[in-house]
């Protein structure tokens, strides 16, 4: 019951202040506030203390438990200020595979004078506590785990704030749409298709570092070692110098070759590849049905491979 | 996340804290709980010392049940203060043996507040709410260190920040405090508690034992007189009286219902208001003779002292009006003669000699009570506080062998010679004289001013104060016990007659004591009444108390708003952001906010793209922003001209749309 009036919540605090854009300074009319389980025992002790203070008719019993009462007012608004004026914001994420986790970068910014202490981001089953100084920003890496393959979206993610005492429990909602693309798991066979002697001659050995074959534009993604640095500094294109092991014959990561299996199970074969693949610094290629990736190598082709992993079966691919 | 087990240094600061919040309470705690929690706590402590988490759940539990079984059979019950304070105290040790999460700690920092309150609900004095309170303020600032993740505040940073919220609270307490409306009475009757080690007059008197009440500095009440007070020798105030004599001790009648002989006052009345301090009896120490007291259930008794039904176990004030002389003309009761000639048979013979032989030569009553008080003046009688014990006959000893007393032997002795010759008379025990304290113009009752007199009752007359002990010293009755006494009287009251500005000090500060007393200890539905026709608010009842109540509290709550969120404003402390953001303000009013990722100087260029009516001026303002916030010394330009001229800025509706 208490999940279904939270969910109905989340809802309803969607509907109410629509869609964010990041970063977002959060306003005080979008603060929600509650007592713990500890607040509320404590004002049930709150309560037995007045009626003895009435019922012994104390005056200075009265004035301690008044006192008590007013002290958890005043949390209560310290509490609420604590999340009060926070600017969040999220950065992009890096990548994630099925079963593991995706790390998103949330950054807490506090322009005022006061420290904002025990900060709680929670994005679905993750979160990250920190404490944000003043005037100063603080990075939040929030872990979500990803159990299943495929784009991670996520529409709402929560702030929220036990500070001071635990008595209150303040939090809001932020409706700022994040993704992360989750890769299937690596899973399978590390031995490379052309080790495992399916035809074609692999000429993977030869480095070919020392046979220069001319410039090329350089593409993001080609390594940087490979830059002519002289070139660029002169005023030059961007370019990296062509080696002759660079012009070997690319592989294929193969869909096809993979014949027999259900479609996860080649996922996480093909990715296993990518990765093994990309860490032999080989120059390989993509080819899975409805995409297909020109062989190339470095960071942003491995990416590129690991999105289209991530895409397979999704109707709408961004 | 909140389930980190607890430090070391975590336990220690929540265990003194316990500590000092038991402080208060320890008289009234058994010593055998106080050693139980000390010894849970010190064991606790150890564990923790060595990294360790405390003995299993199951020794904690069979600790428990058998300490509040044992409780139980000490109290009989765990309802009323005392009982209670002893159960939180247990329940507290017990707990802190059993921590080992921070939410443990919650369980006994609700202790610690309920342990203070109990101690609150008891005590009257100023001094133990500032301690209470800095106990809170203590535990607070410990709760904030438990409650904290890493980085933990240091013990100062959360002292300054708990204060912080003490004193935003402060404020608010204070409107609840002053508007939550009373109650006439209790909700619920609680048991009443023998307020422990009250001193004071008792039921019984034994002349043979030694007082410590004459030794006792302690106050019984205060009084103020609406005229002038009455001369010292008038000032006896009344208390239980005692007709029963067993031979060594004098005794209560047991109650008998008749209605007492009236009394005519005569002379002067005096208008006055009693503030008594607690005490285990119902008695009220009016001035002989009380006619007339505001105090609802209070009545007299067939011997003519004020009581209530219940015991004054707290601070009382009652008006009360009395005349120093009175007159009966009715004829004394025959249960009532017989009450007040009673003696023990066989008991002080010489005494019973005596009296004959002195009634012998005085027939006349009048006489004869002259004639005794004579032979207590002629003869070697004196008064001490350090009498020789008196065994076996007591009054015998004392007037033959000893001749040596205080108010309580002279009052019984006489009362012996009188009832031998046929007097109808009884000992009256209350307190007489008093200290002036002219700082406040009220008197100081102490227990050190305890006396006892007699009366006796003449035909045609009724009843006749008489008071033996001032036939030996009659200083004593004018001055009061301090000067009688010499080496036994208490050390206080002796610096005191040597160093005059000490004694004067002690005066002002019981003057302070009788001014918390008078406006905080008994604010009550009637104070409240006053005070809302001070706030010129008619005909106050209590629901314009509760009216007030809302207002002010509204009001308190607004401020603390303000307050709080004033810290986290921030353009707060600069005057020139702030400026800024005025001007902003103003132009996003007319359609023209500014973007986030915008400078001051590329707004102001799209403003002046969108609405070039206002644009040189807003270009300018802008232009006078970023010299004084960039520019290293900006020349002939200033905040608070650039503030002026944002101010006078008058941006009209857009046209263009």
């Amino acid at each position: 019951m208490r999940q279904a009036a939270i969910k109905k919540l989340r809802a309803w605090a969607a509907r109410r202040h629509g869609q964010d854009s990041l970063p977002l300074r959060i306003h005080k009319r979008r603060i929600y506030i509650l007592p713990t389980r500890f607040g509320l025992a404590l004002a049930l002790l709150i309560v037995v203390m007045l009626i003895g203070g009435l019922n012994y008719n104390s005056n200075l019993g009265l004035a301690f438990g008044f006192l008590m009462a007013s002290i958890a007012l005043v949390t209560m608004h310290h509490c609420n200020r604590n999340l009060l004026g926070l600017e969040v914001d999220a950065a992009t994420t890096a990548d994630a595979f099925a079963g593991g986790e995706a790390s998103f970068d949330f950054v807490l910014r506090n322009y005022s004078n006061v420290d904002r202490r025990d900060v709680q981001i929670r994005c679905l089953s993750g979160a990250a506590i920190r404490s944000v100084a003043a005037r100063s920003s603080e990075p939040v890496p929030v872990a979500v785990p990803t159990p299943r393959r495929g784009v991670m979206r996520i529409a709402q993610f929560e702030l929220r704030t036990r500070y001071p005492f635990g008595w209150f429990h303040a939090w809001t909602y932020v409706q700022g749409a994040l993704t992360a693309y989750v890769a299937p798991a690596p899973l399978g066979s590390r031995t490379l298709p052309s080790v495992a002697g399916s035809g074609f001659a692999s000429r993977s050995e030869t480095r070919g570092d020392e046979d220069f074959a001319g410039l090329r534009a350089y593409q993001p993604g080609m390594p940087l070692k490979h830059m002519a640095w002289k070139v660029l500094a002169r005023g030059g294109e961007a370019a990296v110098q062509s080696h002759t092991g660079l012009a070997a014959q690319p592989e294929w990561l193969e869909w096809s070759s993979l014949e027999g299996r259900d479609a996860e199970a080649r996922l996480s074969q093909l990715c296993l590849w990518v990765l093994e693949s990309e860490a032999a610094q080989r120059v390989f290629g993509l080819r899975i049905p409805g995409k297909e990736i020109a062989p190339s190598r470095g960071v942003a082709h491995r990416f590129a491979c690991l999105r289209a992993l991530a895409f397979y079966g999704d109707a709408d691919p961004p | 996340m909140r389930r980190a087990t607890v430090s070391y240094e975590q336990l220690l600061g929540i265990s003194v804290c316990l500590a000092l919040a038991l402080v208060p309470s320890l008289s009234s705690v058994p010593v055998w709980v106080l050693v139980t929690a000390a010894v849970s706590g010190g064991i606790r402590l150890l564990f923790a010392r060595r990294g360790r988490d405390g003995p299993p759940r199951a020794v904690v539990l069979t600790v428990a049940c058998l300490t509040v079984a044992l409780l139980f059979l000490e109290f009989r019950t765990f309802n009323g203060l005392a009982a209670g304070t002893a159960l939180l105290a247990l329940m507290g040790g017990l707990k802190l043996l059993e921590t080992n999460t921070q939410r443990d700690c919650y369980g006994i920092t609700f202790i610690i507040y309920f342990v203070s309150l109990a101690a609150l609900l008891e005590g009257e004095s100023f001094w133990l709410l500032a301690y209470l309170i800095g106990v809170c303020w203590l535990t607070t600032a410990t709760l904030l260190r438990l409650t904290t993740t890493l980085p933990v505040p240091g013990w100062r940073r959360s002292l300054r920040y708990a204060g912080r919220i003490l004193g935003q609270a402060l404020p608010l307490a204070l409107v609840f405090w002053l508007f939550f409306p009373r109650f006439a009475g209790p909700l619920w009757q609680m048991p009443e508690e023998d307020r422990g080690a009250g001193s004071g007059l008792s039921d019984t008197m034994s002349p043979g034992d030694i007082s410590e009440l004459a030794l006792s500095d302690e106050i019984a009440f205060r009084v103020r007189f609406a005229g002038a007070p009455p001369p010292p020798q008038e000032r006896y105030w009344r208390g239980p009286v005692m007709h029963d004599f067993d031979g060594h001790t004098w005794k209560r009648a047991y109650p008998v219902t008749f209605t007492a002989p009236a009394l005519q006052p005569q002379g002067q009345a005096y208008h006055y208001t009693l503030s008594l301090e607690p005490s285990r009896h119902n008695w009220i120490f009016a001035l002989d003779w009380p006619s007339h007291w505001d105090l609802p259930r209070g009545a007299l008794t067939s011997d003519y002292t004020l009581v209530q039904p219940e015991p004054v176990s707290r601070p009382l004030d009652v008006a009360a009006t009395s005349y120093t002389q009175v007159q009966s003309s009715e004829p004394l009761g025959n249960i009532v003669r017989r009450r007040d000639l009673r003696l023990p048979p066989n008991r002080n013979p010489r005494t019973l000699r005596l009296a004959q032989e002195l009634r012998g030569a005085h027939p006349d009553d009048v006489d004869y009570v002259r004639a005794v008080l004579d032979m207590f003046a002629q003869q070697p009688f004196y008064y001490t506080l350090t009498p020789p014990r008196l065994a076996g006959d007591s009054v015998d000893e004392f007037l033959f062998d000893t001749k040596r007393g205080f108010c309580g032997h002279y009052a019984s002795a006489f009362a012996v010679l009188m009832r031998a010759a046929g007097i109808p008379t009884h000992v009256v025990t209350g307190y007489q004289g008093g200290t002036f304290n002219r700082f406040a113009d009220y008197w100081i009752l102490r227990q050190s001013d305890a006396h006892a007199w007699n009366e006796v009752w003449i035909e045609g007359r009724g009843w006749l104060r008489v008071d033996p002990t001032s036939a030996i010293a009659p200083s004593r009755v004018e001055r009061g016990l301090s000067d009688a006494a010499s080496a036994d009287e208490p050390l206080a009251s002796r610096w005191e007659r040597r160093t005059p500005w000490l004694a004067d000090t002690r005066l002002r500060l019981d003057a302070l004591r009788q001014l918390w007393r008078r406006r905080i200890l008994l604010f009550d539905q009637d104070s409240q009444q006053k005070l809302l026709e001070w706030l010129n608010i008619p005909e106050p009842d209590g629901q314009k108390l509760v009216m007030v109540l809302t207002a002010a509290l509204m009001l308190v709550l607004t401020w603390l708003t303000w307050q709080v969120r004033r810290e986290v404003d921030s353009t707060r402390k600069e005057p020139l952001l702030r400026a800024y953001a005025r001007l902003c303000g103003k132009l996003a009013a007319v359609g023209m906010p500014r973007l986030a990722h915008e400078g001051a100087e590329d707004y102001a260029a799209r403003v002046s793209r969108h609405r070039p009516d206002i644009g040189p001026a807003v270009a300018a303002l802008c232009r006078e922003y970023s010299h004084l916030r960039y520019a290293a010394a900006p020349a002939g330009l200033s905040v608070g001209g650039f503030d002026a001229a944002v101010r006078a800025f008058k941006p009209r509706g857009s046209r263009a749309s």
